[in-house]
């Protein structure tokens, strides 16, 4: 009796030792993967990066190059609060360049067949970075995305990072030359821009240099790269815009009209929660886009920067603030407004008119009904007539124009009044910086981890790229 | 010619007692009237004797000049009773000091509290069931050394926090282990709907089930050789629960006992809000201006608009801006009923409880019906069985949600000076839309509290079954297997008409956990294995399996208001959650005594676990402990000194992590983030998405590492009437696994590796005593006091803090290198000369600072003040409860003062502020005092947070409180003698009784954001205020 009871605990121990490691092999999660599809990957970086664009850059910043008279939590007065700019400084580095990096890789060890890929992969890339270096000047660039060999990026000049992300422009389009003529990775689904055209997407990066090198431009002499950007294909219908689309449905909305709804209730022009500045609204008068933008029924006058608006006041549109509005990321009056810049700046002053006229006539446009999912729009006898109207530009209508043309696109509306100094802004009340803000601080996680982070300078120092 | 002397003298008392006899009878039974069946009787100065009978009664012949009677019981105090002139007697026993106290230690293990080594706080059932309270945790406020608890607000079912001995670990683990009769027992708090931040629904902590009735006895363990054989999972230390067991009356006859409590509950702090200027803006009135009092002087003026109703009427204010119209009175019912039995072959003990409560908030109302067997079968001498079941069913409805950005939330600012929240019913029409809103853009409270739900359904059963078999005298197997099974249902949603959530929403989130364990224990106990030495060997294996499986559904933009089924929504947002862990455990222990009077113990446990890298998931910890019972040593008698004993321990034990940490992934996403939640979800624009982990998969990792060495002493004096237990403790945690923040330039936001080193020191300081002792009065004392120090000593290379919670308004608790848990904010500017908030000369406002530290979130020392007064058959029992040093941050306060609707804002209403406490800097080192004024007070008080800064809301944490009261009257058995009643007490009870002393004004300084499954002490916002609970209790036994 007793040999048996030792030798059932015997058997108890020996079937729970060799159990042991086939029990312990239990740690791959079930619900992850090892590898992803860029057609599921590209996704995720293009509506995380525009969902925070819109709800952090957009709803808290549209007051610095004042288009809003007033945001909530907004940094307008000097204060990026250390904690605020953690969020962009986070989705861009981690959820976009980290997921890019892996999918660029991916796409680059598949080799030309997947040209395409890695072409998206390089333009979204060098677009981040372009907007990083127009945040916080000096940011991590040749070291950053190598977290072994690099594990505290170094942090490059301005010139530097806005240099390479022009060089990575430059690959993007040298592979999506290369593209071969068939074989190609199917990548319909994952480009939720253009929906895997890559003509589209090399006339964007080649659009997007020029706006790059724009920033260049401002200080250092790159005529020969503006000159190589304007002979290849550049941005030149409303068709060609590239935009993440929004949808009136729930959960594909955009976040400038669901700020609203979530804490205020109906619509903008009843909540009164954006309000056009006095800049904006004068440079908007006698305009047709004027009532595309701004909602303004009692005619009443535009109220002081730092304001929040009362019933009576003008607001901006349901027509801006809706659902769908798309984010824009790169629209061809842009484009058409640099080449009149650009020709103004050689004395071709023909060249100017055109294309100021140009560059007007397309955001008339956009606004009066090529923008998708218009609510309102302006007969387009009435866009004709207004731009037939235009007197011949200065270099100041010109400036303008990219003011208003940059209207609701924070980084491109702050680098446009950063850069032209046009329209002139001042320095909010309460500020406790003497100009507009000029920078964002580093944000404190990169601070207390990377040893190598400049010193936050005061908010009102010029970056690099201003004269 | 001893014997021959001693038969002599038994003839000479023989006869005389012949000579001369009366007979005194008596009965003898404890201080709750039962009897004592076995007592000692004896004459004093004679042999002549005898004992209690089933009934507690005795009658003994004794000699005619007897005037003293000795009566002694096991566990009671000796007694003599005077007998001179009486023939019957009533003879009521004290409790006595247990000298050799029994303290059950890990595994269950239980031993004399002279063997151990290190400090084990063990607090019995009438000692946790003073004052019952909802939540069992909480019962330990004040009552033991070294934990810090930790309570959310007055929500009911919310989650309580017990740190041991501080914080030691930066990835969060620092809730203790807690075993129920041998079982471990998940105690988790999910958070539900998000993050803490944003509309944060607490529906308690996993050890919030346990019944307080049904508990014999809580051990704390609390240093590491007191866990060593749990193994990693008690890194953080263990609370051991031992429930009753069956055991009948000392009659033989079956036990009923029936305890039931009915409490009201109502605000334990009130804002001091003020009532001389009314709701509005730049002193104009606006009726839609609701928690928001900078408007006009209350006049008795007439507006066109009253708040809520929007009727022209008198403007007037409310007392306390009519928070008690708003919050009711709630209702806290507890009934416990047992039912137990015990005789040589089974016992078994039936309990069934009931918390019935109903919220002060309106619509939140709670139930929890328990039910535990505890059954143990004696199938021969040899072999025993036990069985446990508990079965805990809660429902809840309409607790509240707390932190910010949720419609759901109505913390203490949402209340105006002249708004009468009466008014809000009725809060819908016939046609289901809301009305009387508290503005254009603001719901009406009781549309919130009646047509959205915050529902919780938990399912819980706890079940043990043990065997054990006596091999020999000395040798003994015993197995023991435990299952721990929580089904969690919550229900959320938001009525389509919501504002905020205006096409109506909800959410259904599903949690399912599982928790088995396996103990297989051999114990050699040889107590006298030579003349001095005893011997106690155990060894173990442990097998450990936690699985946690949820499933969530969000569905948004409803169509038909309250029909909450996918088909009606437009949106849906799936979401789902699996985790599984095991580990394996082998484990042995010897205890050594010498002489009785010194005990050496070591132990040694080697985990595998499956969250480890294979090559590095086996680690081993040894402890060694040693107990000297100096007076036995020494064999001092003293009247002075009674017992002396000094322990000391060294325990290094390791820990695991969670699963899958290991490999780099991509996880399938179905929500882009936003500010202020506003999020996109999945499938965006027809296309799914996946996105890689933000966590850098380690290489090598190793497990965690935590040495412990602990000292401490246990005094007795004067008769066992003074005692003095102190403990001092070193832990240093090396190795800890940690998510590290990495740049985020790299790509990655953190990397999983072993770094850091976090040191805790402390002094553990019990007194106890008896001050007074006389026949009809005893009063009993004791004072708890801990102090720890936490400091961490590294972090990583250039890693200065550690975030370890995060809350918003530009507030983080972290770990900062140097220091210990901070709450880390923006600070004023300062005039470093005189320390004064410097001023911004364009505006009047003060300017911010870097952030920083701005201090400990945790106490600098808490102190329990535990009495329990004996007159006759009235108990006076109350706890003190001190926690000093601290801070916490208090949205709610700085809401209240932001928004002027207290008291302190009134100074300087009218006319223009100067911030005298501020200064200007002259631009050339000096400064000078503020002269810029700004436009009004109101100007003042929402400057204060501008740019972020917090530090006008962070406040010095330091309490005083009396936390609980109970007096009761024990009825006098005659009342009932030959009834079934066999004991009856009444008595008066009540928690949370008052704030004595506090520096965070309006808020009770104990609420807290965050809740058991976070370090976010320090951090208040909106929460439901905290309740005090009065009322009444009755006890009998059957």
């Amino acid at each position: 009796m007793k040999i048996l009871k030792y030798l059932s605990l015997v058997l108890i121990l020996s079937f729970v030792s060799t159990s042991c490691d086939d029990s312990l092999d239990i740690n791959t999660n079930p619900l992850a993967a090892t590898t992803a599809d860029p057609n599921v990957v590209l996704p995720f970086v293009l509506a995380q990066y525009s969902n925070r664009h819109v709800t952090e850059l957009g709803t808290r910043t549209m007051d610095v190059p004042q288009h809003f008279t007033a945001c909530f939590n907004s940094p307008r007065q000097g204060s990026t609060s250390i904690f605020l700019t953690g969020n962009t400084w986070s989705m861009m580095y981690t959820q976009v360049l980290g997921n890019l990096l892996l999918v660029e890789n991916d796409a680059a060890e598949a080799g030309p067949s997947s040209n395409n890929i890695n072409a998206i992969a390089k333009i979204l890339k060098a677009n981040v970075f372009f907007e990083l270096t127009s945040i916080w000047e000096d940011v991590p660039f040749t070291e950053a995305l190598n977290a072994i060999d690099f594990p505290k990026p170094l942090f490059d000049k301005q010139e530097d990072v806005l240099r390479g992300a022009v060089d990575i422009l430059d690959e993007a389009m040298a592979l999506i030359d290369a593209i071969p003529a068939d074989g190609v990775f199917d990548v319909t689904v994952g480009d939720i821009i253009y929906g895997g055209d890559m003509v589209n997407w090399r006339v964007y990066a080649n659009s997007l240099k020029l706006r790059v090198l724009m920033v260049l431009k401002n200080k250092v002499d790159v005529s020969s790269q503006i000159a190589g950007t304007l002979a290849q294909p550049l941005m030149e219908s409303n068709d060609q815009a590239a935009l993440v689309l929004y949808s009136a449905s729930p959960g594909g909305q955009n976040g400038y009209n669901q700020l609203v709804e979530a804490f205020f209730g109906i619509s903008n022009e009843d909540q009164f929660v954006y309000a056009p500045s006095e800049t904006l609204f004068n440079l908007l008068e006698g305009d047709p886009r004027f009532d595309m933008i701004i909602a303004n029924p009692d005619a009443g006058t535009p109220i002081a920067m730092g304001m929040f608006a009362n019933p009576g006041d003008p607001v901006i549109a349901d027509n801006v603030i809706r659902d769908d509005l798309p984010h824009m990321l790169m629209m061809p009056a842009e484009i058409s407004l640099y080449r009149a810049e650009l020709a103004m700046e050689s004395g071709d002053m023909t060249t100017a008119n055109a294309q100021y006229k140009n560059g007007v006539a397309l955001n008339v446009a956009w606004w009066g009904g090529n923008i998708p999912d218009a609510v309102e729009t302006i007969p387009g006898d009435t866009q004709a007539a207004f731009v037939d109207g235009l007197a011949a530009p200065t270099l100041e209508d010109i400036y303008n124009q990219l003011y208003i043309e940059s209207f609701i696109r924070p980084v491109v509306a702050w680098n446009t009044v950063r850069r032209t100094k046009t329209p002139s802004l001042d320095a909010v009340p309460g500020a406790i910086i003497s100009t507009i803000l000029k920078r964002y601080n580093y944000p404190p996680n990169e601070v207390a981890s990377n040893s190598n982070t400049p010193v936050n300078l005061p908010t009102d120092t010029p970056m690099w790229f201003e004269n | 010619m001893k014997k021959l002397f001693l038969l002599a003298s038994m003839m000479f008392f023989g006869i005389a007692t012949m000579l001369a006899q009366r007979t005194v009878t008596g009965v003898i039974s404890d201080s709750s009237g039962e009897t004592l069946i076995g007592a000692n009787v004896i004459a004093k100065g004679s042999a002549i004797g005898t004992i209690t009978d089933i009934d507690g009664s005795f009658s003994l012949e004794v000699p005619e000049g007897a005037a003293m009677l000795v009566v002694s019981y096991t566990g009671y105090q000796t007694q003599e009773v005077d007998i001179a002139n009486l023939s019957n007697v009533l003879i009521t026993m004290l409790e006595g000091k247990i000298l050799d106290e029994i303290v059950v230690t890990a595994l269950g293990i239980e031993k004399q509290s002279r063997t151990l080594g290190y400090s084990v706080d063990q607090i019995d059932a009438e000692e946790l069931n003073k004052a019952r309270s909802a939540n069992v945790v909480n019962a330990l406020q004040g009552k033991v050394t070294g934990v810090t608890i930790g309570n959310t607000d007055g929500n009911l079912g919310g989650s309580s926090k017990i740190l041991i001995r501080g914080a030691t670990s930066l990835s969060g683990n620092n809730n203790p282990l807690w075993v129920v009769d041998g079982v471990p027992i998940n105690n988790e708090q999910y958070v539900s709907n998000g993050t803490r931040i944003s509309g944060n629904r607490d529906f308690g902590n996993g050890a919030s089930i346990i019944n307080s009735d049904d508990v014999a006895t809580m051990s704390i363990l609390k240093g590491a050789a007191a866990t060593a054989l749990y193994g990693s999972r008690a890194a953080a230390g263990a609370v051991i629960v031992t429930t009753k067991s069956g055991k009948g009356n000392k009659d033989g006859s079956v036990k009923v006992e029936l305890n039931t409590s009915y409490r009201t509950d109502d605000l334990f702090i009130t804002p001091r809000y003020q009532q001389q200027y009314g709701m509005g803006d730049f002193a104009k009135y606006d009726s839609s201006s609701i928690g928001f009092d900078w408007g006009p002087e209350l006049l008795g003026q007439s507006v066109n608009s009253l708040p809520i109703s929007g009727e022209p009427g008198v403007l007037q204010g409310y007392d306390d801006n009519g928070i008690k119209d708003f919050f009711r009175t709630g209702r806290t019912v507890i009934n416990n009923l047992s039912i137990s039995d015990g005789s040589e072959k089974m016992n078994y003990r039936l309990s069934l409880g009931a918390l019935n409560q109903i919220g002060v908030l309106p619509g939140a109302e709670l139930d929890r019906y328990n039910a535990s067997l505890n059954v143990g079968l004696n199938h021969t001498s040899k072999l025993r069985t036990t069985f446990g079941l508990t079965f805990a069913k809660t429902n809840s409805i309409g607790t509240g949600a707390t932190g910010a950005n949720d419609p759901n939330i109505i913390g203490l600012g949402a209340f105006s000076s002249t708004m009468d929240p009466s008014l809000f019913d009725p809060w819908i029409d016939d046609a289901g839309n809301q009305i009387n809103q508290a503005g254009p853009i603001s719901n009406n409270y009781l549309w919130i509290r009646n047509e959205n739900r915050n529902d919780r359904e938990d399912t819980r059963m706890i079940a043990n079954l043990g065997t054990q078999y006596k091999v020999t005298d000395d040798l003994t197997f015993s197995g023991r297997y435990g299952y721990d099974f929580d089904q969690d249902n919550r229900f959320f949603s938001n009525r389509k008409g919501t504002i905020q959530r205006l096409p109506g929403d909800y959410r259904i989130d599903n949690i399912n956990s599982v928790q088995q364990n396996i103990d297989l224990i051999a114990n050699y106990a040889k107590p006298d294995l030579t003349e001095k030495f005893g011997l106690n060997v155990i060894a173990g294996y442990n097998w450990n399996k936690r699985a946690r499986s949820d499933e969530g559904y969000f569905g948004s933009n409803l169509s038909i208001p309250e029909l909450f089924a996918p088909g009606n929504t437009e949106q849906t947002v799936p979401s789902r959650f699996f985790s599984e862990r095991v580990l394996f455990g082998a484990y042995a222990s010897a205890d050594i005594t010498y002489d009785n009077w010194a005990t050496l113990t070591v132990t040694g446990r080697n985990d595998w676990s499956s969250t480890l890298p294979k090559e590095n998931n086996s680690y081993f910890y040894p402890s060694v402990s040693l107990a000297v019972v100096l007076t036995d040593a020494l064999n001092i008698k003293s009247d002075i000194l009674n017992y002396a004993k000094f322990r000391a321990s060294w325990a290094n034990v390791g820990n695991d992590t969670d699963p899958y940490q290991l490999d780099q992934v991509f996880n399938p996403i179905t929500t882009a983030t936003g500010q202020y939640g506003l999020n996109v979800n999945f499938p965006f624009n027809g296309a799914l998405a996946f996105s890689k982990q933000n966590t850098l998969a380690p290489e090598n990792l190793l497990p965690e590492d935590q040495t412990s060495i602990e000292l401490g002493a246990e005094l007795d004096f004067f008769d066992y009437r003074l005692g003095l237990d102190v403990s001092v403790f070193n832990t240093q945690n090396n190795d800890q696994i940690l998510a590290l923040p990495i740049p985020q330039t790299t790509g990655f936001g953190f990397f999983l590796k072993n770094v850091g080193r976090v040191d805790n020191r402390g002094i553990e300081v019990s007194l106890d005593a008896v001050p007074v002792q006389t026949k009809n009065f005893t009063w009993n004392t004791g004072i708890n006091f801990t102090a720890v120090r936490t400091e961490v000593v590294e972090l990583a290379e250039d890693v200065d803090r550690v975030l370890q919670a995060s809350a918003f308004g530009s507030v983080q608790v972290v770990a900062q290198e140097g220091s210990g848990f901070e709450l880390f904010a923006i600070p004023f500017l300062r005039d470093s000369a005189t320390n004064r908030p410097l001023i911004n000369p364009n505006t009047g406002t003060r300017l911010a600072g870097e952030a920083q530290a701005m201090g400990s979130v945790l106490p600098d020392f808490t102190m329990g003040f535990v009495n329990s007064l004996d007159i006759g058959p009235v108990n006076l029992s109350f706890t003190v409860d001190w926690r000093s040093g601290g801070v916490m941050k208090s949205a709610t306060v700085e809401n209240l003062q932001n928004a002027g609707l207290v008291e302190e804002t009134l100074q300087n209403r009218e006319g223009t502020f100067i911030d005298t406490e501020g200064v200007i800097d002259n631009g050339d080192g000096t400064v000078r005092d503020n002269d810029v004024p700004l436009a009004s007070a109101a100007a003042f008080w929402q400057s204060l947070d501008d740019n972020s800064i917090s530090e006008a809301s962070i406040f010095d944490a330091s309490f005083v409180k009396l936390r609980e009261v109970a007096l009761s009257y024990t009825l006098p058995k005659r009342l009932f003698k030959g009834s079934f009643v066999r004991g009856l007490s009444v008595g008066i009870e009540g928690r949370n009784v008052a704030l004595i002393w506090a520096k965070v004004p309006h808020v009770d300084p104990e609420n807290n954001l965050f809740g058991a499954g976070a370090d976010g002490f320090g951090v208040e916002r909106s929460s439901v205020p905290s309740t005090r609970s009065i009322g009444v209790n009755l006890k009998a036994t059957f």
